[in-house]
């Protein structure tokens, strides 16, 4: 670019003009920009999970301007770095979406075919008799289960749309099922999901991992740790497909290629037992691989078939110092002065004399590993270098090492033999329960307080003592009955029973929650897409249903199946959900086949969704900033993280714990009028709309959210969790409050880890230090799953498998996550958001990918596959892997030309396996269930030439 | 350069940027962006860009379009225009939402389609997989110690404040000729083409002068925005820029001696053609760094890694640990002051 040199000798000498005075003129106009009315505590309470970013919201003239993150934490632990000042661009620019064009601000009620645009403006009266009609109607003519919740973590909403939900006798399906964030394969080894540490103890770590994760994007409030820690001393390693913006602060990136994981970790795997790398006291103590099995059935052996008597669920090792069997204890992790054996071959005399050979677990794992995953063939799988399999298999051995992993893997269609395979590198070198080591996933819990409002019948702490008073009676019951049972496994029994409807309380989830594949099976048109073999495992020998029906028949899901298939939808009741934009699937499964199927679709939801655009009513929630509330709590933070209502709620939005009030009393009198006030519910439990009203707020006693949410936070200093006598009030003056206990849910209570004040948590010490069992058949992390759905698939050990073609024979594979600037859709369309990208939806193709298909920067392509097709513009990058196409999720269809979006070649298949019901692998809320995929979609994607017409 | 003017400065405030930590989220740029520029005629200012390098950057080819000062005068580059910069997109949510067209419509900017924004180029970068490369960039304006955009202004209508070195605007007086953005070769300084004026980064004036550090720094939840006085011997900055050297300017060339400073990009290993690690060769060309980081760069990537080898072998280092932060308020230097409590104490005191 060419320059011209200025004679600026003139324009300098008027400088001397300059008067001091005008720019404190100036300053007075940025400093008026500057002052506020009100600051309040904020925090936004939707599924950006863990979130919990304490902010401060800066209101004037009524109305909120900015917030900033408080940067309030003190710091934890002597030598880790301080939490603060979390946040993120979301957040820092969350009040923008209170006043923009999208924001939903009076009740409406559709004027055109669904999803045309066309909307009348009505009154919050007229609207609640609708809905209350409605409901009445569709209770006497199909039963209450034909009113459908979708299950969503989104906190302001659960529990107020839950508690009304739940009183009416709905079914919600299972939010863990929608979201589909479910770690199966973790599940799988540890009988939960959901061990997490906290943030600070990342900095612990001595090797990161970042595999199936992308913290630079997801973890954006906590990303420093990592940072940190590697200029603490600790290496970073990517392991992805692209060069993502993670991979950009690693020492060594990883090219895999994408479905491969589980070879590399299984060949990592070989290389520590062959070179000996192996932490025999870790494996033989925590691990099933001492167990041992028959070679005759490959089942484990077990006391029922040593004696008639015995249990099926007692276990034996080889005590390599007596040279004899020995009980593999239940209650105790402690080896109690055995020595198991990991290898060799035993033999075992039957009580009919017969003699059977049995070898530990450990044997069968080696000879796999040795025969198929030797660095050199992983190599060949998934295309990283032999020797680097090694030099990272070293390392992990070495070092305390963390496999930071998000929601990826669960998302690929084998990623449950990948998080095993992943499970067990760690397992092989000691790396969980311990500092700086571990996987993580979501927990929740904490916050009983929720739970115990929504499930007492009397207002204060005297109705939350007897709801706790029952709910540990029934624990110690359990333990009392099986004395080898720790707490936790005592309350997983427990949350069993309730979710077969055996009462308890549901812990905000639901009372009537169904797997959400069962109700998609059903009444979604997902039966035929699901069977679909080509799409599936080909080691499957018989068509899908075949494996559903003997399911269902044997009675693995209890009546599960039945209540879904009684859910015949007729109501769907979205709030703090947008089913359209997130389902697998998406519109091309849901507006043919459930749409038609309802009569009446509601929305309650801050701003226009996708599918508040297809509903029939939409009710204006008040937003965050507007209502008080609470950050989903988490062992990711350790912290009840409050938001304070710092304004009214714009227009006519209310919170959702009024608008529920409303309703239920609208219904009270609608049902009253029309002379239906009393019905039975599926169970034959008798219903009664008559009294509804008063009973959703304890006659009033809870009308007020101010009472409600002091209650809650009482009522969760009883159960231990918070100290004793948190209220709202010091909520008010503190913002945060570090909890001091796991209180009394299971998902809380699966850290298996006690709360320290000064110390960083870490899950799984309870596991590694007092030798509490594991919630799984065996007790022990469990990589032999011997099932017969599971030899069949040869998946009783971990192993690899190509992912199956789903979605058909195409060139890209899929690669999804999170995108940087919106969790979900939430502020996709947040007008300062929207700048900070292209404005307009784009998806990842490697230059050569875009070549050969003649595809330039930004121009809109069609992506397709034999499933569905949309149309997104192209963004080209030479990080993003040969053959990968990344379609980043949370892009509103309606950003999309003729509204089709990602989830629209996504077929959302779901793995047979899935379906089992074996020891601990059988369904509580947001648990062992089957999810559907979307990574690993094949597509192919083509120029756009013709726009599609208006 | 106008020396009796350079002699009255008695401090310069200055910022330090770790690239190490910066995972270009934003944050920083929407911070200022909801905080200073969300007026009319300010929709496309973002006084705090984050961008990936290599790239075009905002506005687009910025480091192609000269200014800066030569000779003792500044020079006039490219005057950047409202299409280079981008962005500013408007969308019709009542159509899409309410016009009764269903799915025909489409929630696209209204004047056509999007050609450059302030973040256009992100995570797209530069090499061949699987060896591509790419860093984030955070910018924001230099407040120069020979701050060649005063110089260029005719009216004179810009001022170096001695007292911390601040480059503020009076936008009473400015008209809008707009030499000052022709002269800066970072490019960061706007137009306002409803007041006609130009606008660009005040350092957040008002909060400085309350001890509360800028937007972009306090919010920066990666931790990585240093703020203070470069003479503060005490202070991290020095430690950082002069005493370590392991902060670089940004394109020293252009002769303005810019006061942000960067701690430059480590990279992972290069593979080799087969595959393989090879842990001798940078994945970002040092060729590549040094056009924008000058000669030192190489050199203090030797000196970062040298202190991280050091601590990976049971070593100890006062300057990882300063990058650390272990406590988030040492980043601030003198600027540690909560908002909060300032707006709340100032609230308190207007309602009396």
């Amino acid at each position: 670019m060419s320059s011209k040199a200025t004679s600026s000798r003139s324009r300098r000498s008027r400088r001397a003009v300059r008067a001091e005075d005008s720019y404190s003129g100036v300053a007075d106009l940025y400093k008026e920009k500057w002052t506020w009315d009100k600051v309040a505590w904020g925090t936004h309470c939707v599924d950006c999970y863990p979130g919990n970013c304490p902010f401060f919201v800066y209101v004037k003239d009524g109305i909120v301007w900015r917030e900033e993150q408080a940067g309030t934490f003190t710091q934890i632990e002597e030598g880790i770095p301080d939490n603060n000042p979390m946040g993120c661009q979301k957040g820092a620019a969350w009040s923008q979406q209170l006043y923009s064009p999208d924001r939903l601000m009076h009740p409406l009620k559709r004027a055109g075919e669904r999803g045309s645009g066309k909307w009348k403006q009505i009154s919050w009266d007229e609207a609640l008799t609708e809905v209350a009609d409605a409901l009445i109607d569709t209770i006497r003519e199909d039963g209450p289960e034909s009113i459908i919740r979708e299950g969503t973590p989104e906190i302001a909403a659960v529990t107020e749309a839950q508690r009304f939900l739940d009183m009416i006798g709905a079914v919600t399906t299972d939010l863990n099922g929608s979201i589909n964030d479910f770690a199966s394969g973790l599940y799988e080894t540890y009988g939960k999901f959901n061990g997490v540490s906290e943030i600070g103890d990342w900095f612990n770590s001595e090797l990161v991992l970042i595999w199936h994760m992308n913290p630079a994007y997801t973890r954006i409030p906590h990303f420093h740790f990592v940072a940190e820690a590697r200029y603490h001393g600790a290496e970073v390693v990517s392991i992805a497909p692209d060069y993502n913006a993670s991979a950009i602060h690693a020492d060594a990136f990883m090219p895999v290629r994408p479905g491969t994981d589980a070879a590399l970790a299984l060949a990592a795997c070989q290389t520590i037992i062959e070179e000996g790398l192996l932490d025999r006291g870790f494996v033989v103590e925590q691990t099933d691989l001492p167990l041992l099995v028959r070679a005759d059935t490959k089942r484990f052996l077990c006391a029922s078939d040593l004696d008639a008597d015995g249990l099926e669920d007692q276990f034996y090792w080889w005590d390599s110092g007596e040279g004899a069997l020995a009980e593999a204890g239940r209650g105790s992790l402690d080896l109690g002065g055995v020595d198991p054996a990991l290898e060799g071959a035993f033999e075992v005399e039957l009580p009919g004399g017969e003699r059977v050979e049995v070898t530990p677990v450990f044997e069968l794992l080696k000879a796999r590993l040795n025969e198929h995953y030797t660095p050199e063939q992983a190599a060949d799988i998934c295309g990283i270098d032999a020797n680097d399999i090694r030099w990272l298999a070293r390392k992990v051995a070495q070092r305390r090492t963390n496999i930071m992993m998000g929601y990826n893997s669960m998302k690929n269609y084998h990623g449950d033999l990948m998080e095993r395979s992943m499970a067990l590198l760690l397992g092989l070198t000691g790396n969980w329960g311990k500092h700086g080591t571990g996987t993580r996933c979501w927990s929740t819990g904490l916050l009983d307080g929720i739970a115990i409002a929504m499930a007492k019948e009397q207002p204060g702490l005297e109705g939350a003592q007897q709801v706790m008073v029952s709910a540990l009676g029934t624990i110690e019951e359990t333990l009392a009955e099986d004395p080898s049972l720790t707490p936790e496994l005592a309350m997983i029994e427990f949350q069993k029973q309730v979710a077969q409807g055996l009462g308890g309380f549901s812990g905000g989830m639901g009372e009537n929650v169904v797997p959400a594949a069962f109700f998609w099976y059903y009444h979604c048109g997902y039966r035929e897409v699901w069977n679909r073999r080509e799409w599936s495992d080909p080691a499957m020998s018989r068509p899908f249903d075949d494996y559903v029906e003997e399911a269902f028949d044997k009675g693995w899901w209890g009546e599960l199946p039945e209540l879904a298939e009684r859910a015949e939808p007729r109501v769907l009741i979205e709030c703090g959900g947008n089913i359209l934009r997130r389902t697998r699937g998406g519109t091309t499964m849901l507006l043919e086949h459930l749409w038609p199927k309802l009569k009446m679709i509601v929305t309650v939801d801050l701003r226009m969704s996708m599918t508040a655009m297809h509903a029939d009513i939409v009710l204006p929630a008040a937003n965050h900033y507007e209502k008080i509330g609470f950050h989903i709590p988490t062992p990711h933070l350790m912290n009840a993280t409050f938001s304070d209502k710092a304004v009214e709620p714009a227009g006519e939005a209310k919170p959702e714990w009024e608008i529920f009030q409303l309703l239920a009393r609208k219904v009270s009198e609608r049902a009253k009028q029309r002379g239906l006030t009393e019905y039975r519910d599926w169970r034959g439990n008798k219903l009664d709309l008559g009294t509804l009203g008063d009973r959703y707020t304890l006659d009033g006693a809870l009308e007020d959210e101010e009472t409600l949410f002091d209650d809650i936070l009482r009522d969760t200093g009883l159960s231990g969790a918070l100290p004793a006598g948190t209220n709202l009030e010091t909520m008010r003056e503190h913002g945060h409050v570090r909890f001091v206990d796991w209180g009394l849910s299971p998902m809380a209570l699966a850290q298996a880890s006690d709360v320290k004040a000064d110390e960083v948590h870490v899950p799984f010490r309870r596991h590694t230090e007092q030798k509490d069992p594991y919630p799984t058949l065996t007790r022990r992390a469990q990589f032999y799953l011997e099932h017969p759905w599971f030899f069949e698939a040869d998946e009783a050990l971990p192993r690899h498998k190509e992912p199956p073609k789903m979605g058909g024979n195409y060139p890209l594979h899929v690669t999804s996550g999170h995108i940087r600037h919106s969790i979900h859709a939430m502020n996709m369309t947040n007008p300062v958001l929207l700048q900070t990208h292209r404005g307009h939806p784009f998806c990842f193709l490697n230059p050569q990918d875009a070549a050969t298909r003649g595809i330039d920067d930004d121009e809109e392509v069609k992506v397709f596959n034999d499933f569905g097709s949309y149309q997104v513009p192209v963004k080209i990058a030479s990080s993003v892997r040969p053959g990968q196409i990344i379609l980043y999720n949370g892009w509103e269809p309606f950003m999309h030309k003729g509204w089709k979006g990602g989830s629209d070649v996504e077929p959302g298949m779901v793995k047979w396996l899935h379906f089992v019901s074996y020891g601990h692998l059988s369904f509580w809320p947001a648990q062992w269930q089957p999810v559907p995929f979307d990574r690993g979609v094949y597509v192919e994607a083509e120029k756009v030439v013709e726009p599609v017409e208006a | 350069m106008n020396a009796p003017e350079k002699a009255k400065l008695e401090h310069q405030l200055a910022m330090v940027f770790d690239l190490n930590k910066c995972i270009g989220c934003q944050t920083c740029s929407v911070a200022c962006k909801v905080l200073w520029t969300r007026d009319e005629g300010m929709e496309h200012q973002w006084w705090a860009t984050v961008n990936t390098q290599p790239g075009k950057g905002t506005p687009k080819n910025w480091e192609e379009m000269g200014g800066g000062e030569r000779g003792g005068a500044p020079v006039a580059g490219h005057l950047p225009t409202k299409e280079e910069f981008g962005g500013g997109w408007e969308y019709d949510f009542d159509r899409l939402f309410y016009g009764g067209k269903g799915s025909a419509e489409t929630l696209r900017p209204t004047k056509g389609a999007p050609e450059w924004g302030p973040n256009w180029d992100e995570d797209q970068g530069a090499g061949e997989y699987p060896n591509s490369y790419y860093f984030y960039l955070p910018r924001i304006c230099n407040h120069c110690t020979n701050p060649v955009c005063m110089e260029a202004c005719p009216r004179g209508v810009m001022h170096k404040r001695p007292e911390d070195g601040i480059v503020l605007r009076d936008e009473d007086r400015c008209r809008g000729y707009r030499f000052c953005m022709e002269a800066c070769p970072y490019k960061k300084i706007y137009y306002n083409h409803v007041r006609n004026i130009g606008q660009q980064c005040i350092f957040c004036l008002p909060r400085i002068e309350q001890g509360v550090a800028p937007a972009c720094a306090r919010q920066c939840p990666s931790r990585l925005v240093f703020v203070g006085f470069l003479d503060d011997k005490s202070g991290p900055i020095h430690k950082l820029v002069n005493e370590w050297k392991v902060a670089l300017p940004l394109h020293p060339e252009y002769g303005t001696s810019p006061n942000v400073f960067y701690v430059p990009p480590l990279s992972p290993h290069r593979l080799k053609p087969d595959g393989s690690m090879d842990t001798s060769a940078p994945r970002i060309p040092i060729e590549y760094l040094e056009t924008l980081f000058g000669p030192r760069v190489g050199a203090t990537l030797d000196k970062l890694k040298a202190e991280l080898d050091g601590v990976r072998n049971g070593g100890s280092s006062e300057m990882l640990d300063t990058l650390i932060a272990y406590q988030w308020q040492s980043l601030f230097g003198p600027f540690t002051e909560d908002p909060a409590e300032l707006a709340k104490a100032e609230s308190a005191n207007g309602g009396e």
